[in-house]
């Protein structure tokens, strides 16, 4: 601090003058600005309060803290970060980084309503400053650590209070190269960095990018600054960053973000003035960790010398909930714009930098007694930056008095490291693409080392960068882009460091997840891999597994993909003996720890997820049934089932359109044979939910026939339910009138021809109508050119129809063949694309029964075929004529003597049911053949 | 607008000679690079202190200026206009190639400028960008290495003085850049020729005396060759010859502002040689560049060929409309580009097969100029101009 007090600023100031006379034509404004840069610096190296300048995800920044806290424990260290976050910072001790402090409010009332559920991110990285002092706070309790910057809520309530102001904050989706990577990890967050520097005026980067010939900011930062600054002592370091903090500030930041930074540190410096004054702690003996922008901040409330403090606004009333999240560095660069490989390339200078310097990070134990300050000190091995270098001290003292002139005129120092670490890269890439299917050989390896070194010439550097490696590793060894093959940049991502992905420990976790690991604990799998776990469950051998499937399954309907069944299935009435799943707990953590925010355990979010679904504003019958379904697969709650039930019955009452009808019928007809499966029979709900289907689409005929805004598939669905579940309602109270009534006022339009046809079956089903006039009607139809076309239409109806009543299937397959018969080409070709796709639709209900009835029509090999006569065309008539009683389909099916045989050698049974049937119960004939005649097969039945 | 020089004399011809007496300084229609830019060239040669690799007339940074100009950063007291618009690190990784022992293949679409940055970086490096083979169906392995004079032959036998050497031994005598041009629509065993010359640097002529037998390439040589990105599946290159040289992909223009600079830089350039100065409203340079970028997406969300016209709506095709524009407006209108001659010169360059282009454009024309037309005055006239033209189309 005394040094840097010291330093003389006006030969600079003239210096920069002088230059700026020389450049410039009008030399005062660049000399404002000069002369402003300079005067920033000098503002904030004067101040008493230690300002720490730093930069997101830095190493320099790092290395630099590690060596100032071993140089002097502060007593307090305030950080830029949100205030409310500063207690989840315990939970990182069992963590393994890099892991995001998390906030997450599900609700939020005070904000646009599209912002829901509010989500925010502060990822850490080992090689930051602000990770390195965190445990250094964490180790050492005699330093207190605080937050002093915005809370979670204010980040909220300072974004414009706009729909789209939360999206245009979020990271886009990750792109096609990076589908297979972690880049999606932090989820819809929206981030913040500790100590983010990155100017936000894009012509400003354009021109630093242009001029210093570099791709992106990030390599300029690692080239001009980083590089240059990551060695030099902490009085040039601060310096340095100052200055461009200032420079940035200055000249490369909108007005809108300026105006927001000016907020936070007015918030900034009002916590730490209270901290200070409530704590009467020296402010020489505190450290301010931020962003080097900040510190070139104009607020009035800047300085510990100013009294200035500012009203800070209050926080709303949402509910905010703190956690950790893992997170990757593809993911810090993919939510916050970084380039592919910035991170891992700064933490393999960080990494170079340590041994270079032989310093030893902080790091957190997961001790429960951390050791004291100094301890610490001695565990220290490396030499401390003020005393174990006496050369490099000299050289220091020399250039003490400028160091910001110094750094300015001066380019950085090689590392010997760099030179082998080259080397050494140049051999692994060609074996690294030689592995990933180019075509590499040591000559590659020779080719690449010296483009790279040609490269760097090039572009004026002393030493190739990594990013002149990668660019000479693609021109020497990418020859043809082949699709799904990696390219050569992205393996030099993958030389350079890869990605790296936390994890958060067990002891950090929410109740949530430590349930789902304790539960899940007993299978024989890791689940902390990072692999897909296969674990196979035999509920024979080792029954305590079937828990862990009832969990799994749970899992598996919350968060999808995670868990995996690759042999089992859950269904009503299912009994599993064995299952086979693929788990990726481990790869997927954020998901589980995310679910810990919706409730204690994966049961308690489960029945919030189907109570949502079910009492939600746009809610369906179909969505609470189905919800009942699932809480009985899932939950065994009988009381939530009831519940979910009572909900899908008070829905279907309220819902005046008929388009889901075939799909409830569907899903209450399931859950009425499972429940009539169990022992405890039918519950209240499900008959009140028949009796009120029944009434409701009775209800509802009359004007779905009439409207065509109804779709015959639906109005085939209500039939279907009304007429299959009709026995049942009728047992629990319900009145056929009612159906008769609504039926005979149905009256389609006359040239709905579909539905009329299933107004004619419902008919024959009620006994309204006869085939016969059926019949008559289709003949008159097919004789007459006009009305010939409206056939195919019929039919449509009449297979919609066979899903409730088998009794039009007969006649079904007389039109069917009397169209292919009769009908012109130029109706029938046409009509047969869209007959099939009928048929295709429903080929579960209709398909069964018309194959079954065109068996017994048609012959059964080619020798009958000329002897053959329809059976519509004569017989069948009489048949028909004597008794509006359909025949039965199996009466004249082959194979049927058999069962007739055996019911008359033991007539008993079949002679009580007649009996109780009110029929008469003697036998007309013993069948003696195998074709038994229409008759009998009548009487039996 | 375009305006006659007075001078009758091309401002290229003017030009001092830079090479070392392969071009003559008479008038040319084209001339190439190193005499077009023989002063800008002189000039970096005078202030370049850097170290040079081999022969080269220029440091790999001068290079680099001289092909993508210079910036305030580079202190140079006159500027140097940029010449190849595109990726820098392209052109880096370009250099740094030649200055390595490896080849330099550029490869991409076609119009994307791979022969104008070859000829650059020739002439930029050695001051000779004319010693090029064309890659035919029909170049032999004569054509790479060399051939003999048959009438000097039998009279007084075979000797160096009956051999005619081709461009590409020239550049190996004299150590310099030898030129390539479409690799790939040569035939493989052509293209394996030269493996030696990349790899051993010499050429054995048997049919001389063992000490004449051989030529060794001087420092310096080196091989700028082009390939055609559409037609790299011709005829393949072999793995020998593709691992000795480093492949650099040139891409499509995409950045709109960026092949505004190519249109109007490449036209500027054509119409020098009819000693026209232009003026193009920045307007009809718009409605130019928007046209096309219509083009391709209407093109892209084709499904099949059959939808899209058969040009590449390359950069190089808007030059040529906007070139056939600005002449038509000179000679036969009013001295002023406008819509209607744009329109005309669009039309006809972009149809060339009948009916099907025509077809495409006259789809093209309803949903999208049409449309724009009507919000849009300035496209107005365009669009009236390109109607008729393709109503008159048959």
């Amino acid at each position: 601090m005394l040094d840097d007090i010291q330093t003389p600023f006006e030969p600079l100031k003239k210096q920069l003058l002088a230059a700026a006379e020389a450049f410039s034509t009008d030399a005062r404004p660049l000399h404002d600005i000069l002369s402003g840069l300079v005067s920033d610096v000098e503002r904030a190296v004067k101040e008493p309060l230690e300002i720490f300048p730093v930069c997101h995800h830095s190493p320099s920044s790092a290395v630099h803290m590690v060596k100032r806290l071993q140089a002097k424990q502060p007593r307090v260290i305030y950080m830029e970060c949100c205030e409310d976050l500063r207690s989840e910072l315990e939970g990182l001790r069992d963590c393994k980084l890099p892991i995001a402090l998390q906030a997450f409010a599900p609700k939020a009332l005070a904000f646009p309503s599209a912002w829901a559920p509010l989500n925010l991110v502060c990822p850490l990285t080992e090689f930051s400053a602000e990770f390195q002092a965190i445990a250094f706070c964490l180790e050492n309790p005699t330093t207190e650590l605080v937050f002093v910057d915005r809370s979670c809520d204010h980040v909220f309530q300072w974004m414009p209070q706009e729909d789209w102001a939360i999206e245009q904050s979020l990271p886009t989706g990750p792109s096609a190269e990076d589908q297979d990577s972690d880049a999606g990890m932090h989820g819809t967050a929206i981030g913040i960095e500790i100590g983010s520097l990155f100017p936000s005026l894009s012509r400003f980067t354009e021109e630093l990018i242009r001029n210093a010939r570099v791709q992106h900011f990030s390599e300029w930062w690692g080239q001009y600054v980083e590089e240059a600054i990551i060695g030099a002592d902490r009085a040039a370091y601060r310096q340095v960053m100052f200055l461009i903090g200032s420079l940035f500030r200055r000249l490369g930041t909108r007005d809108i973000d300026r105006k927001g930074n000016e907020l936070r540190e007015k918030f900034m410096w009002t916590r730490m003035k209270e901290h200070l004054r409530h704590s009467q702690i020296d402010p020489t003996d505190a450290i301010y960790i931020c962003g080097a922008a900040h510190a070139a901040s104009h607020v009035e409330e800047f300085g510990i010398e100013s009294d200035k403090l500012w009203d800070i606004p209050a926080r709303t009333d949402t509910e905010w909930l703190y956690g950790l999240l893992p997170s990757s560095y593809s993911a810090i660069e993919h939510q916050f714009g970084h380039p592919h490989g910035t991170v891992s390339l700064a933490e393999s200078r960080w990494r170079k930098s340590l041994s270079h310097e032989n310093l030893k990070p902080y790091s957190l134990t997961a001790k429960k007694n951390p050791s004291p300050p100094k301890e610490r000190k001695k565990a220290v091995k490396g030499k401390s930056a003020t005393d174990t270098n006496p050369a490099k001290t000299e050289l220091e003292q020399a250039l003490t008095s400028h160091p910001l002139l110094t750094w300015l005129n001066k380019p950085p120092p090689l590392i010997e490291e760099d030179e082998a670490e080259l080397l050494q890269n140049c051999m692994k890439i060609v074996d690294l693409a030689r592995r990933n299917g180019y075509m590499t050989s040591t000559a590659d390896t020779i080719a690449i080392y010296q483009t790279s070194i040609l490269i760097a010439n090039l572009r004026g550097r002393r030493h190739p960068t990594p990013y002149d490696f990668s660019d000479a590793a693609v021109t020497c060894i990418e020859k043809d882009s082949v699709p799904g093959k990696r390219d050569v940049t992205r393996l030099c991502t993958i030389l350079i460091g890869g990605d790296q992905v936390g994890q958060v420990g067990y002891a950090s976790m929410p109740p949530l997840a430590k349930n789902v690991y304790d539960r899940l604990g007993i299978l024989p799998i890791n689940l902390t891999a990072r692999t897909i776990q296969r674990a196979l469950l035999d509920f024979r051998k080792n029954p305590e597994y079937s828990s862990c499937s009832d969990l799994l399954w749970k899992l598996r309907y919350l968060i999808g993909d995670v868990v995996r069944p690759i042999m089992g299935q859950r269904e009503l009435g299912h009994i599993a003996q064995q299952e086979s799943w693929d788990c990726a707990i481990g790869k997927n953590q954020g998901a589980v720890l995310q679910l810990g925010y919706e409730g204690i355990t994966v049961e308690h979010v489960l029945e919030r997820r189907l109570k949502k679904a079910a009492f939600g504003a746009e809610a369906r019958t179909l969505d609470a049934l189905k919800a009942a379904e699932d809480c009985i697969l899932y939950l065994s709650s009988e009381r939530l089932t009831e519940e979910l039930g009572d909900r899908s019955i008070q829905l279907l009452l309220q819902e005046p359109d008929v388009k889901d009808a075939r799909e409830i019928y569907l899903r209450i007809s399931r859950l009425i044979h499972y429940y009539r499966s169990r022992e405890s029979g039918l519950p209240s709900w499900c008959q009140r939910f028949v009796t009120t289907g029944y009434s409701h689409y009775a209800t509802l005929l009359p004007d779905a026939f009439a409207n065509r805004g109804i779709a015959p598939v639906d109005l085939a669905g209500m039939l279907q339910f009304i007429f299959t579940l009709e026995s049942l309602a009728l047992s629990l109270g319900c009145s056929r009138n009612q159906l008769l009534i609504a039926i005979k006022q149905s009256n389609p339009e006359s040239h709905d021809f579909p539905k009329q046809a299933l107004l004619w079956s419902a008919e024959c089903v009620l006994q309204l109508r006869d085939l016969k006039s059926l019949r008559t009607h289709f003949d008159d139809l097919l004789e007459n050119e006009l009305t010939i076309g409206a056939l195919p239409e019929y039919l449509s109806g009449f297979l919609l129809a066979l899903s409730f009543t088998p009794q039009v299937n007969h006649l079904t397959v007389e039109l069917m063949s009397k169209a292919f018969a009769k009908l012109p080409d130029r109706i029938l070709m046409p009509w047969l694309p869209r007959l099939l796709m009928m048929l295709r639709e429903h080929a579960d209900t209709a398909l069964a029964g018309l194959i079954k009835e065109a068996s017994g029509c048609f012959p059964q090999n080619a020798s009958q075929l000329e002897a053959w006569q329809p059976p519509w065309s004569g017989k069948v008539d009489q048949a028909d004529g004597a008794g509006s009683k359909p025949s039965p389909p199996f009466a004249h099916v082959h194979g049927n003597s058999e069962a007739q045989e055996l019911l008359a050698r033991y007539p008993q049974a079949t002679n009580a049911l007649a009996m109780s049937l009110g029929l008469d119960p003697s036998w007309s004939s013993k069948p003696k053949s195998s074709e038994p005649s229409d008759n009998e097969g009548r009487h039996i039945v | 607008m375009a305006k006659q020089k007075s001078e009758t004399k091309s401002a290229e011809s003017n030009a001092p000679n830079a090479s070392e007496g392969s071009v003559s300084s008479e008038v040319m229609l084209r001339a190439p690079a190193e005499v077009k830019y023989a002063d800008e060239l002189a000039y970096l040669i005078s202030i370049d202190d850097a170290p040079r690799p081999f022969t080269w007339k220029l440091s790999p940074k001068m290079v680099r200026i001289f092909v993508l100009g210079s910036t305030p950063s580079d202190g140079l007291e006159r500027t140097i206009a940029p010449k190849f618009f595109g990726d820098p690190r392209t052109v880096e990784r370009a250099i740094v190639t030649l200055a390595s022992d490896r080849g330099l293949l550029l490869i991409g679409d076609p119009g994307t400028g791979k022969s104008w940055l070859a000829e650059l970086l020739a002439a930029a490096i050695c001051g000779v960008s004319t010693l090029v083979v064309q890659g035919t169906a029909g170049t032999t392995e004569d054509h790479i290495k060399y051939s003999w004079n048959v009438a000097m032959v039998i009279a007084s036998g075979q000797s160096q003085d009956s051999l005619i050497p081709s461009p590409m031994m020239t550049a190996m005598q004299g150590g310099l850049m030898g030129r390539f041009e479409e690799l790939t629509r040569c035939s493989s065993d052509v293209q394996d020729s030269l493996i030696s010359i990349l790899s051993e640097k010499y050429v054995t002529i048997p049919e001389l005396e063992e000490d004449q037998g051989i030529v060794f390439a001087k420092p310096g040589f080196n091989v700028i060759a082009t390939a055609n990105a559409r037609d790299r599946g011709v005829n393949d290159l072999s793995t020998a010859l593709k691992r000795r040289f480093n492949f650099v992909q040139i891409p499509i223009v995409t950045n709109k502002k960026t092949e505004k600079e190519i249109v109007l830089f490449r036209t500027r350039e054509l119409l020098a040689r009819n000693n026209f100065e232009i003026d193009v409203p920045p307007a009809m340079l718009n409605l130019l560049l928007q046209t096309f970028e219509d083009l391709r997406i209407a093109a892209a969300n084709e499904a099949s060929d059959d939808g899209r016209l058969e040009s590449s709506l390359s950069t190089a095709e808007q030059i040529g409309v906007l070139e056939d524009a600005v002449l038509h407006s000179q000679f036969f209108g009013a001295g002023k580009v406008s819509g209607d001659a744009i329109g005309r010169s669009l039309i006809g360059t972009l149809v060339r097969r009948i009916p099907e282009d025509v077809s495409i454009l006259n789809k093209f024309w309803h949903a999208i100029i049409d449309k724009r037309a009507k919000e849009n005055e300035e496209w107005q006239e365009f669009q009236v101009a390109g109607a008729d033209t393709l109503k008159n189309i048959k």
